[in-house]
C-alpha cells in the first residue's frame, strides 16, 4: 500500500509483487478496518504493511487464515488498496517500494496535529523523521527500536507501525483529530480556563541583533501592550453587539429548533454562494471522515488482534545499555523551571519566618492547660489536616476535569425561558468573575511583594525620600 | 542600560505578548468585517446559475446571481414600481421644484432586464440624484426570490433599510424619498432576517454531521468497546514489557504537566498563606489553628520543592540514550478537550447582548490578567536582582529604581518621586 503523503489517499501501486509466503492479512470478512481520518479529503487509509520477519509466514493467527491470498487486494470505498506481500527483512532495504517513508510522513502529520505545532510540512524527510522520534520520545514511547531507525526511510515500517498502534491505543485518536479540525458552523466561544494569551513556555527565540536596551524601552513596550489591550476590549464589545444583532434578526430561521437562529457562518453562506459551496464541501468531507471513524470503531478489534501478532513477531528488545552521559546543554529544561523553583523557595522562606514568629508567640502564651487542652488540640489538628488535604486536591491530577473544555456554540434564547441542554451564560460569568478576583488578588500580592522589597532597598539608601504615587 | 542578556529576554517576552495581542486583534477584526457586512444590505444568494453581472462594483458586496424572473412577476413588479414612482413624484412635487418628470425614465425595458442586480447600480443611481434626479435603471432587484418567503413584501418601509445602510450617506433627506422605490429590493438582516432559509443541501449535511457526531460519542460507551479496550491495554502492556526503556521513567509531557501542577500548587498555597496571615485570631484556639495551618503549608511547600528537584534530576538522566537531541518545542497543549465523553458540540445559552458582552469582557480580562501575572513574574525575576545588586547612589541608578518600581508595582502606569534630602545648611 502506498500512502500518499499528506492527503492520506491511498494510491494504486500497480507493481506486482513477488510471491512470498502468504502473509495475507486479509480476512475473509469485510475489509480491514480503516484507521484514522485525516484532516484532508480521504478518510480511508490502512496502516502500513509491516515487514514480515523471516519465518513468520506459516504461523498465522487463525483469524487471518481463511481465504488467504498473497495479495491483499480489496476495495474500500472506492479506493483500491493493495497490501504488500510479506517480504523478508533482508530485501527490505533494497525494495523500491518501502512503506517507511509513508509511515514517517503519517506519524509526522498526526503528531504535529496533536501538538498543534506549526512545524512546517516542508521539512525534509530526514528532518521530519527526527522530529517524529523526538516527539514520540517526549510522549513516552518506550520502544528503542524506533530510535535506532535510519531516517532516510529505507527500512523500519514495522517499528513505525507499532508506533502508530501505540498512539492509537493510548487515546481515541480519530475522534480527537476530528474534533480538532471540525467544521465550525456556529459562533464559538471558548469556555475553558486555559489561558489563551499567556505563553507558558519560553517565547520564540528572536533573531534579534539588538543590543542592550534602556529600561525606558521596556516602559514603552508595556504601554503599547496596554493600548493593545484597550483596543481588543473595544473591538470585542463591538463584535458581541453585532453578534447579538445577527442572532436576534435571524430568529426562527434555523431548522434545528434547539438552536433557533443562524450563526454568522450560516448567514454568510447565504450571502456568498461561493463560500457556501466551500463550506458545504468541507462539511461533506467531514461527514465522510466521521463515517470512516465509525467504521473503524466497529472493526477495531481485528486490528488489535493483528497488532498483537506483529508485536509478538518482534524479538524483545534488549534493555537499554548505559550510554555515556551527555553533559552539554542540559540546562535547557531548567529555563522552564526557574520561575517555579524560585517562587516555591520564596514561599518557603516566608512561611519559615511566619511560622517561627507564631511559634514563639504561641510558646509564650501557652501556660499550663488542663486535660481538655489536649483533646482540643487533637481536634484542631484533625481539622487542619482535613483542610490541607482538600487544598491539595485542588491541584492534584484530575482536579479541573469536570469543567467544560471545548468552545461552545453561542445560542441566543429568550430570557427566563427554560432553555434546552447547554451551559448558561450566567454560570460562566460567575465562574469567570471568581477567577478574575483570584487573579487580581494574585497580581496585587506580587506587586506588594515588589513594593516591600524595593522599600527595603530604599531604606538602605539614606538621604533620599521616596514618595510613592497616590494609591487609587 | 540594562545588561545584554536581560534586555534580550525581556524584550522577547514583551514582544511575544504584543504579538499574541496583535494576532487576536487581527482575528477579531476579520470577524468584525464579516459581521458588519452581514448587517448592511446584501442579497441572499441563490446557489445555482450564477449569471454575469453587469455594472461596476463599487463596493465589496458580491453580485448575487438571481434567477430570471417570470413574465408575470415582471409585470407585477412593473405595476408596483410605477405606483411607487407616482408616490415619489407627488412627494417630490412637494419638496424641491424643478424636478423633471422622471416617470418616463423608468422604462419597462429596464425592469425587464435580467434580474442580475448588484448594489452598485443602486449606489450609482444615488450619486446621480443631484444631477437629474433621474431614477437610474431600476433593475428588478426586488424580485421576489424564492428564498424570501413573502413575495408581497415589496411594500416595506421606504426609509427603513436605507437608514440602515451606510452608503454614500450624504443628502439623506433628499435621497430617501426618491429612493423609496429602491426599498423593496434592498435586503437587510434587520428587516427580513427572519425570512431566510438555509439551502436544503446544507441543512441535510449539517444534520447528518450532528447525527454522526452523536453516534461517535455513543460508540465510546457501548459494550463492544470493552473487548477493544482490554485488547488495547494488553497491547500497551506487552509493548512496555518487550521494550528496552524502563517504564518508571516519566515522559517529557508528563514532567511538564507535573511542573504545571506544582505551579498551580504554589499560587494556591500562597493565597492560603496570605489569608492566614491577614486573619486576626480572636481566641487561643484560632491562633493555634492558624499556627498549625502555617506549619502544614510549610510542610507541603517543602514536599513540592522536593518533587521539583526529583523531576529535575530525572529529566537530566533521561537525556541518555539513543534518542535524538532535538527536542520539539513544547507547544502549549491545544485545548481540544480533556477526557470529554461527548464530542458533539455543546451550547452556550445567553439571553441578551449585555450578557454576551459581559461574558466576553470577562474572558478577555481573565486572559489579560494571566498575561500580566506572567509578565510580572518575568520582570521580577530579571529586574529585582539588578536593582538590589548595585549600590551607588548615582542618578542613573536612581532612575532605574524609579522605573523598576513603576513597572513592577504599578503596572507601568504611575511613578514615584525620589527627593534628595539635603540637610538644610
Amino acid at each position: 500500500m502506498a500512502c500518499n503523503q499528506f492527503t492520506g489517499c491511498c494510491s494504486l501501486s500497480p507493481q506486482k509483487f513477488p510471491r512470498a509466503p502468504p502473509r495475507a492479512s486479509r480476512p475473509s470478512r469485510p475489509p480491514r478496518p480503516c484507521t484514522r481520518a485525516f484532516p484532508d479529503t480521504c478518510g480511508r487509509c490502512t496502516d502500513g504493511a509491516a515487514r514480515v520477519p523471516p519465518g513468520w509466514a506459516p504461523a498465522q493467527p487463525a483469524a487471518w487464515a481463511a481465504g488467504a491470498q498473497s495479495r491483499g487486494d480489496f476495495r474500500v470505498r472506492g479506493h483500491r488498496l493493495r497490501l504488500r506481500d510479506g517480504l523478508s527483512g533482508e530485501h527490505a532495504a533494497a525494495h523500491p517500494l518501502s512503506q517507511a517513508p509513508a509511515l514517517w510522513r503519517l506519524l509526522f502529520r498526526v503528531l504535529s496535529l496533536l501538538r498543534a505545532d506549526r512545524a512546517s510540512a516542508s521539512r525534509a524527510p530526514e528532518a521530519q523523521a527526527r522530529w517524529v522520534k523526538a516527539a514520540l520520545r517526549a510522549q513516552g514511547y518506550p520502544r528503542l527500536g524506533l530510535a535506532r531507525l535510519p531516517e532516510d526511510g529505507s527500512q523500519g515500517s514495522r517499528e513505525l507501525l507499532l508506533a502508530l498502534a501505540w498512539l492509537l491505543a493510548r487515546e481515541p485518536l480519530p475522534e480527537r483529530l476530528l474534533a480538532q479540525t471540525r467544521v465550525r458552523l456556529g459562533d464559538e466561544m471558548p469556555v475553558c480556563e486555559c489561558g489563551a494569551l499567556a505563553s507558558p513556555g519560553q517565547p520564540a527565540p528572536r533573531v534579534d541583533t539588538a543590543g542592550p536596551v534602556d529600561v525606558r524601552r521596556l516602559q514603552w513596550l508595556m504601554g503599547k501592550l496596554r493600548f493593545r489591550w484597550r483596543n481588543l476590549m473595544a473591538s470585542q464589545q463591538e463584535q458581541c453587539a453585532l453578534l447579538g444583532k445577527i442572532h436576534a434578526y435571524t430568529r426562527g430561521c434555523h431548522g434545528d429548533r434547539s438552536l433557533g437562529h443562524l450563526s454568522v457562518a450560516e448567514t454568510e453562506l447565504l450571502r456568498d454562494p461561493e463560500g457556501g459551496r466551500q463550506l458545504l464541501q468541507r462539511l461533506e468531507s467531514e461527514n465522510a471522515r466521521l463515517e470512516a471513524a465509525l467504521e473503524w470503531r466497529r472493526r477495531e478489534l481485528v486490528f488489535w488482534q493483528w497488532m498483537d501478532t506483529v508485536l509478538g513477531a518482534c524479538p524483545p528488545e534488549a534493555s537499554q545499555p548505559t550510554f555515556p552521559p551527555r553533559l552539554r546543554g542540559r540546562g535547557r529544561r531548567a529555563g522552564a523551571w526557574g520561575p517555579v523553583a524560585w517562587e516555591l523557595q520564596a514561599l518557603q522562606e516566608e512561611l519559615q519566618a511566619a511560622v517561627g514568629a507564631r511559634r514563639a508567640a504561641w510558646a509564650a502564651r501557652v501556660g499550663g492547660q488542663g486535660p481538655e487542652w489536649s483533646a482540643a488540640r487533637q481536634a484542631a489538628q484533625e481539622a487542619v489536616g482535613r483542610e490541607l488535604a482538600a487544598l491539595r486536591q485542588a491541584w492534584a491530577r484530575g482536579g479541573g476535569r469536570a469543567q467544560p473544555h471545548r468552545p461552545h456554540r453561542l445560542v441566543r434564547t429568550e430570557a427566563g425561558g427554560p432553555g434546552g441542554p447547554g451551559l448558561r451564560a450566567a454560570e460562566v460569568i460567575g465562574v469567570l468573575r471568581s477567577r478574575e478576583a483570584c487573579l487580581e488578588e494574585m497580581l496585587c500580592q506580587l506587586q506588594e511583594q515588589c513594593r516591600q522589597q524595593l522599600a527595603r532597598l530604599a531604606g538602605a539608601l539614606p538621604g533620599l525620600i521616596w514618595i510613592p504615587p497616590p494609591r487609587r | 542600560m540594562l545588561p545584554l542578556g536581560c534586555s534580550r529576554r525581556l524584550v522577547a517576552e514583551l514582544q511575544d505578548a504584543l504579538d499574541t495581542c496583535a494576532e487576536r486583534q487581527r482575528q477579531l477584526e476579520q470577524s468584525l468585517r464579516v459581521s458588519r457586512r452581514l448587517l448592511r444590505a446584501w442579497e441572499p444568494a441563490e446557489t445555482p446559475t450564477p449569471e454575469p453581472t453587469p455594472g461596476p462594483e463599487t463596493n465589496e458586496e458580491a453580485p448575487s446571481p438571481a434567477c430570471t424572473p417570470s413574465p408575470q412577476d415582471l409585470k407585477e413588479l412593473e405595476l408596483l414600481t410605477q405606483a411607487l414612482q407616482k408616490a415619489v413624484h407627488v412627494r417630490k412635487g412637494i419638496s424641491k421644484a424643478g424636478e423633471r418628470d422622471n416617470a418616463s425614465s423608468l422604462k419597462s425595458g429596464s425592469i425587464a432586464t435580467s434580474a442580475t442586480t448588484a448594489a452598485a447600480p443602486h449606489r450609482a443611481s444615488q450619486t446621480k440624484l443631484p444631477r437629474g434626479t433621474r431614477q437610474a435603471t431600476r433593475p428588478a432587484k426586488g424580485l421576489p426570490k424564492p428564498r424570501l418567503l413573502s413575495a408581497g413584501d415589496q411594500t416595506c418601509a421606504g426609509r427603513g433599510p436605507l437608514a440602515a445602510k451606510p452608503g454614500p450617506g450624504l443628502r439623506d433627506p433628499q435621497k430617501a424619498p426618491s429612493a423609496a422605490p429602491q426599498a423593496p429590493e434592498a435586503f437587510t438582516l434587520k428587516e427580513k432576517g427572519t425570512l431566510l432559509q438555509l439551502p436544503m443541501a446544507f441543512r441535510k449535511a449539517a444534520s447528518q454531521n450532528s447525527c454522526l457526531w452523536a453516534q461517535l460519542s455513543s460508540t465510546q460507551t457501548s459494550d463492544s468497546m470493552d473487548a477493544t479496550t482490554s485488547s488495547k491495554t494488553q497491547f500497551l502492556q506487552k509493548m512496555q514489557v518487550t521494550s528496552g526503556w524502563p517504564s518508571s521513567r516519566l515522559s517529557a509531557a508528563e514532567v511538564e504537566a507535573e511542573v504545571g501542577r506544582l505551579q498551580k500548587a504554589c499560587s494556591l498555597l500562597r493565597l492560603r498563606m496570605e489569608e492566614e496571615l491577614t486573619r486576626d485570631p480572636t481566641d487561643w484556639m484560632q491562633e493555634y489553628r492558624g499556627l498549625l495551618t502555617l506549619e502544614g503549608l510549610q510542610a507541603i511547600v517543602g514536599q513540592c520543592l522536593h518533587r521539583l528537584r526529583e523531576l529535575q534530576a530525572e529529566v537530566v538522566e533521561q537525556q541518555l540514550g539513543p534518542w535524538p537531541e532535538e527536542r520539539p518545542p513544547m507547544a502549549s497543549l491545544p485545548c481540544g478537550g480533556g477526557a470529554d465523553p461527548t464530542w458533539s458540540p455543546q451550547l452556550l445559552l445567553y439571553s441578551s447582548t449585555q450578557e454576551l458582552q459581559t461574558l466576553a469582557a470577562l474572558r478577555l480580562r481573565v486572559d489579560m490578567l494571566d498575561q500580566q501575572i506572567h509578565l510580572e513574574k518575568v520582570l521580577m525575576a530579571e529586574l529585582l536582582p539588578l536593582v538590589s545588586m548595585q549600590e551607588p547612589l548615582g542618578a542613573p541608578q536612581l532612575a532605574l529604581c524609579r522605573a523598576v518600581h513603576s513597572l513592577l508595582c504599578e503596572g507601568g502606569q504611575r511613578f514615584l518621586t525620589i527627593l534628595r534630602d539635603e540637610p538644610a545648611d
